[in-house]
Formats: structure tokens, C-alpha cells, sequence
């Protein structure tokens, strides 16, 4: 990494820690709602929680939310933001390299994630207890592509979205839906059918998946890793032709 | 390019969808020199700088800056160029000092200079969402001067500027000039232009319309003075209207019941003064207006108006009253 690359990714996370939306929506919301809905069903193992302890289904659950938040808030509105007042021109007319841009925010983004997962974790381990993880080597993996399947959306979006204000329209209307049918409202047993299958192909619900399936030994085999793997891969190259442009 | 030009520019075009904005331009910059691009908004000023520094591609022509190309040698030409850009800003909560330490690489020294020099020690921990437009101008200037470059590059330098700011922005280009770095200066200031360029080239639609020094252009196309005194019993006699009309270089002799004025070219000053000292009409309020840049520019203007057709907001901010 160059000296300049490296000087950009410490301002940027400088940056990240500054700015209020990153604090309230990737460290706090995901925090505040899993001890709200963590707390709701009990802990008794429930069927309709593939027989886990609801707390634990959700304390689970609730990391990919830090991850949907990260990649469709945090990002397209900051890199949006940059675009609109003409900060990236700058950046580029100082030389930095056009690579060097993305791989801060690719970097900043997976930070944001690790740290607001590791604060999760810490305040939902006295409260409802982390689980053990059945499956870790699958677990991690699963966390680590669906970071960057989501950090590699956020920046897509914010390289197509006109302004910081439409990036947060758009970023909230995919945020909340996904939220709410993939990762943190109710589990799917409970939806009615037609909303179970709208639930079933949202990217957040496939990373959910193959997140709390090898955590909490639940569920059956559905090749969501594989399929968030295929995710990251196509997002990222994605991402990095945007960002060539 | 001859080993004189720090900028050489030959058949630049560049068009946003159906509208060109840079049309078959050629430019030099001499090394040392400070050369104004001065003309209308959407005469393609900035587009042609934006292509100089490599941030945008042309459609056609060739560009070299130091014998580099912009485009596919930035790398090693970004490190000679320092540039200020129009319309682009830093992050909100980006501190002056840390915008300072992002951009200067290794020389910090540089940096602490710079920010005593343009008066922002004491704003060194300010988010620049919190600057003031000038101070924002100002750290502008700051980064654009970073790592002492070759080239700057300043568009629309004194933009928001108050006036003592202002001066100070052009102590800076002077002292550029003095230090030997070439300045390409975009501006519709046209009173700055006059002050700070050693050349300025005029555009309207993309094109060059006339280059040269300041009192070239002045002497070219600005050709109008005025001369302006209260009119008295004396002045309204009418032999010394007669007289002043006839003399060489007056276009027209005006009388209201407050003022007399005569216009002409410059010729005409001396010609009016001698017959007002004949005559023993010496007024003691006689005021003189010679042409300046921007009634060149505008008289340039009024004169290419018949070949080419901006659009029509472009007027209005050509040598804009200030």
C-alpha cells in the first residue's frame, strides 16, 4: 500500500467515528432493536426459531444487520456525499490513486462492521449469552463474504446515486424492508407465505442464512455460503468497475 | 513544445453529450509566467484545466504538461501540479490541519508554513464544515501550494474572498511568479486578471478569441475613455462644444444640465485637456475612465457576437459589475 493510500484510510476511519449516521445506524440501531426483539420470544428452544433459543437466533441474526447497515447506509450516502460536493476530484486532482479510494472505503466499511460487531456482541453477551458457534470455520466465512458482498453494494450505490440525499432515500427503503424480512423482524415460520418468499431471495436474508445456520447448528444445508460467496465475488468486481471509471 | 513551454495544447476538444465545450483549442504556457483563462461561464475554462491536469479525457487533440501526457503519465505529472479546484470541497468533518497532513505527503513543514502564511494556525483544528467561505478559500490555496509544485493550477481563485483575503490570495500568486512557478489562473475577475497575469487568453464557446498581455488586449479592443466634469455656465458655450467635438479621437460630446462628457479613445484625453486649458475652462472635478480588461473583453465580445452564439446567461457574466 502506497503512503498516500495508507494516509487516506487513516482520515477515513478518523472520518467513520465523526460522523453521526455511521454512529446511530451501524453501532447503535443493530444494538438498541436486538435487546428489544432478542428479549420478546423468551429462551426457550422454539420451533418456530428451527428450535433455537430465540434470544440466541436473534443475537445471531443481528450481526448481519450491522453488515446490511454498513453496506446500504453508511456507504452510498458517504460515497454519494463525496461525488456530489466534488471531493473525490480533489482527491484525484492531489493524486491519489484511483484504487486507492476504494480500497479505504472497502477497508473502513469491513472496520465498521468488526467494531460494531464485536460492541453487539459484548452488550448481548450479559443480557441473553452468545452462543457457541457449531460450525465457526462456516461462521466466520459467512460474516467475512457477506461483509463484502454488502460493502462492495454500498459502493456500487454510491457511485450510481446522484446525491447524498437520494443515496439516503434509497439506501433506507432497501435497509428497512431487508431488515425487517432478512435479518431482524420476525423468523420466517411466523411470515405468511407470500412475504416468506420475498424474504427468501433478499441478499440479506441469504448471508443471515449462512451466518445462524452453522452458529446455531439450525436449519437445513441451503448453500447460502456458496451462494454469498457468488455474491461478494460478482459485488466486488462490480464495485472496482465503478470505481475505475 | 519548445523547452520554454511548461503547457502545450494542440486541437483540444471535449464535448458533455451534444454540447462541446472545448473546441479545437491550442494553448502554451510559458514556463515562469502566469497565464489567466478568462471568458464567460461555459466557456470552457475549467473543462480545458480539468484536461491539462488529467481529470478529464479529451475527445480529440494533444495535451502535454512538463513533455508528459495528463492522461496516461498522471502518475509521475500529479507530483508537479498543485491545483485549486472550482466547486469541490473536503469532508465536513475533516480538520484544516489533518486536510493539511492528508494532502502534503511527507513535507509537514511545508504545511505549517503554508497555514501561518494564509492565516490558519489558529483554525488548524477546525472541521471544515465549520470554516468560513474564505477560510475555506484559503485552505484551498494551502493544499494547491503543498509540496512546493511546479504548476499551479487555480480556478476561480478568489471566489467568496473577502477583500483583505483576497489580497492576500494575490500577494501569493506573486510571489509564485517571483519564486519562478508557472500559474494557469482561472478567473471571470477580470481586475484580478489585469493585476496577476503576466498573458491572459480570452475564450467564449470553447475558443480562443484573442491572447496576449493584459494592456494588449486593452490596447486592441478596449479603445474607449471617458472624460466627465459638472457642467457649468462656461462649458454649455457653444464653441467649446464645437471645439471638442472636432477634435481627434472624440466619438461624442454629451451635455446635461449636470455634466458634460466626452467620449473617445484614448487619444482624445490629451486632446480634450489641451482645449480645456485653452479655453480657461479647466474643471476642477474632471474625471478620466480608461478602458479596462474587462471593457476589452466586453468590446471582444460585443465585436465576435455576430460569429458565434453563446448562450444568452453567459453575458451577464463577463466582467459582471462588482
Amino acid at each position: 500500500m502506497s503512503a498516500q493510500a495508507g494516509r487516506l484510510l487513516r482520515t477515513e476511519l478518523k472520518l467513520m467515528l465523526r460522523d453521526p449516521l455511521v454512529l446511530t445506524f451501524v453501532f447503535v440501531f443493530p444494538v438498541v432493536t436486538m435487546l428489544i426483539i432478542g428479549g420478546s420470544f423468551g429462551t426457550d428452544p422454539d420451533p418456530e426459531f428451527d428450535g433455537a433459543n430465540p434470544s440466541h437466533w436473534y443475537v445471531a441474526s443481528y450481526l448481519t444487520v450491522v453488515i446490511a447497515a454498513t453496506g446500504l447506509v453508511m456507504m452510498p450516502v458517504h460515497l454519494a456525499s463525496y461525488r456530489e460536493r466534488g471531493v473525490l476530484r480533489r482527491f484525484a486532482a492531489a493524486g491519489f490513486p484511483r484504487w486507492s479510494f476504494a480500497a479505504a472505503q472497502l477497508a473502513v466499511g469491513l472496520v465498521a462492521i468488526a467494531a460494531a460487531s464485536v460492541i453487539l456482541l459484548a452488550v448481548a453477551a450479559p443480557v441473553y449469552g452468545v452462543p457457541a458457534m457449531h460450525l465457526p470455520g462456516r461462521t466466520i466465512a459467512g460474516l467475512l463474504l457477506g461483509a463484502i458482498a454488502f460493502v462492495s453494494i454500498g459502493i456500487v450505490l454510491g457511485t450510481l446515486l446522484p446525491s447524498a440525499r437520494s443515496a439516503q432515500a434509497v439506501g433506507l427503503m432497501l435497509f428497512f424492508p431487508s431488515f425487517l424480512l432478512g435479518a431482524g423482524g420476525p423468523p420466517p415460520q411466523v411470515m405468511g407465505a407470500a412475504l416468506r418468499s420475498i424474504a427468501q431471495f433478499l441478499p440479506l436474508t441469504i448471508v443471515t442464512d449462512a451466518v445462524r445456520e452453522p452458529w446455531l447448528g439450525v436449519g437445513t444445508p441451503t448453500g447460502s455460503l456458496f451462494t454469498v460467496a457468488g455474491l461478494a465475488v460478482a459485488a466486488t468486481l462490480l464495485a472496482g468497475r465503478r470505481c475505475a471509471l | 513544445m519548445t523547452e520554454s513551454h511548461v503547457v502545450t495544447v494542440r486541437g483540444l476538444s471535449k464535448s458533455y453529450g451534444l454540447r462541446r465545450v472545448v473546441d479545437d483549442l491550442d494553448l502554451d504556457v510559458e514556463a515562469g509566467e502566469v497565464l489567466g483563462l478568462i471568458g464567460a461561464n461555459g466557456a470552457g475554462k475549467t473543462t480545458t484545466v480539468e484536461c491539462i491536469q488529467g481529470l478529464r479525457r479529451p475527445d480529440a487533440g494533444t495535451l502535454r504538461v512538463f513533455g508528459l501526457d495528463p492522461v496516461t503519465q498522471a502518475e509521475q505529472l500529479r507530483p508537479l501540479i498543485g491545483s485549486q479546484l472550482q466547486e469541490s470541497a473536503l469532508p465536513d468533518r475533516l480538520r484544516a490541519g489533518e486536510a493539511v497532513t492528508l494532502f502534503a505527503g511527507r513535507d509537514g513543514r511545508d504545511g505549517e508554513r503554508l497555514l501561518e502564511q494564509f492565516g490558519l494556525s489558529e483554525r488548524r483544528r477546525t472541521a471544515f464544515a465549520s470554516l468560513s467561505g474564505g477560510e475555506r478559500q484559503r485552505l484551498f490555496l494551502v493544499l494547491a501550494l503543498l509540496g512546493r509544485p511546479r504548476l499551479v493550477i487555480l480556478d476561480e481563485l478568489t471566489q467568496g474572498l473577502d477583500p483583505a483575503a483576497r489580497r492576500d490570495a494575490w500577494a501569493a500568486v506573486d510571489q509564485l511568479r517571483r519564486d519562478g512557478t508557472t500559474v494557469l489562473l482561472v478567473t471571470h475577475e477580470l481586475d484580478e486578471a489585469e493585476v496577476l497575469c503576466d498573458r491572459v487568453v480570452a475564450m467564449r464557446a470553447g475558443r480562443i478569441l484573442d491572447a496576449g498581455r493584459p494592456e494588449e488586449l486593452v490596447d486592441r479592443h478596449g479603445r474607449r475613455a471617458t472624460m466627465r466634469w459638472a457642467a457649468r455656465s462656461a462649458d454649455g458655450s457653444a464653441t467649446l462644444l464645437d471645439e471638442l467635438r472636432r477634435l481627434p479621437g472624440v466619438a461624442d460630446v454629451a451635455v446635461t444640465e449636470r455634466h458634460v462628457e466626452v467620449r473617445g479613445d484614448r487619444a482624445a484625453i490629451a486632446h480634450v485637456g489641451a482645449a480645456l486649458v485653452r479655453a480657461e475652462a479647466i474643471p476642477d472635478d474632471l474625471t478620466v475612465r480608461v478602458p479596462s480588461l474587462e471593457d476589452a473583453l466586453l468590446e471582444l465580445l460585443d465585436g465576435t457576437a455576430e460569429h458565434l452564439s453563446p448562450p444568452a446567461a453567459e453575458r451577464e457574466l463577463v466582467g459582471a459589475a462588482r
